[in-house]
């Protein structure tokens, strides 16, 4: 997979494998479906002072997730939109207007799944060569530094660094 | 009834309590790409990229960066901001 940088913080992926694109579509996913224990790391509490936790539960915590849904089906129409090629291959752009959905709904899956499957700093940062994609974990492992280059893409197109 | 030296001394304990600022903790995680972490603060707090950076770094190094400082409204206004980004953060009384 290929990034060529768009104008203004967009860009498009490209020669994406059919087992990646497979893996790509699976990032529009509910995180609380997909990673039901993972997805807590999506609303931590606000701290440990009880006063804030009843108001943050009722209202602040509803209205991340509703951001964050809004931002998925973002994600998902762009994903419906990809097109591919003779060879196979498919092409994903992300108009400058979606990258923030991008970032947010990409970075939502990465936490789930990082908590769901227990994934360390040594996991994320391991020889992926070593990594056994037959198991769970390794599949888990895969998708999350997979969306972690789709992320570092998306940033350097929207940050000019 | 109470007698009223009983009274005064809480009073002045609780005052002292109100008085102090709330801080905004940004706390290490595994997975937040440093870079991201690194815009987001920028977006958030308006901050320059080295101050951004600086923060991302101390986070990173030592698993908890203060971030910002004053009344409780605002903090909570930046912790659902920073919640919104995905960032593990939260408030607590200044020490």
């Amino acid at each position: 997979m290929t990034f060529e940088f768009g104008e203004a913080g967009g860009g498009r992926f490209h020669a994406i494998h059919p087992v990646l694109e497979g893996i790509l579509r699976a990032a529009a996913a509910d995180p609380w479906e997909r990673c039901p224990e993972g997805s807590a790391r999506l609303l931590p509490p606000p701290g440990s002072d009880e006063s804030l936790l009843e108001d943050w539960q009722d209202h602040v915590q509803p209205e991340l997730r509703e951001g964050f849904g809004k931002a998925r089906s973002v994600v998902e129409a762009d994903l419906s939109a990809m097109t591919r090629d003779k060879s196979g291959e498919w092409s994903l752009t992300v108009p400058p207007e979606h990258a923030d959905a991008w970032l947010t709904t990409l970075n939502a899956m990465r936490l789930a799944l990082a908590s769901e499957h227990g994934l360390t700093e040594a996991d994320l940062a391991g020889d992926e060569e070593k990594v056994d994609f037959s198991t769970a974990k390794g599949m888990a492992l895969l998708q999350v530094n997979l969306f972690a280059f789709m992320q570092e893409c998306l940033i350097r197109a929207m940050t000019g660094a | 009834m109470a007698k009223p030296g009983l009274l005064e001394s809480p009073e002045v304990d609780q005052r002292s309590e109100l008085d102090r600022p709330w801080v905004v903790v940004v706390h290490n995680d595994p997975v937040n790409l440093m870079s991201y972490v690194t815009m987001v603060f920028r977006r958030v707090f308006g901050w320059t990229a080295e101050k951004a950076e600086q923060h991302m770094m101390e986070v990173h190094v030592k698993g908890r960066s203060v971030v910002w400082s004053g009344g409780k409204e605002k903090a909570e206004h930046y912790v659902q901001q920073l919640h919104g980004f995905l960032l593990l953060a939260s408030m607590e009384k200044a020490s």
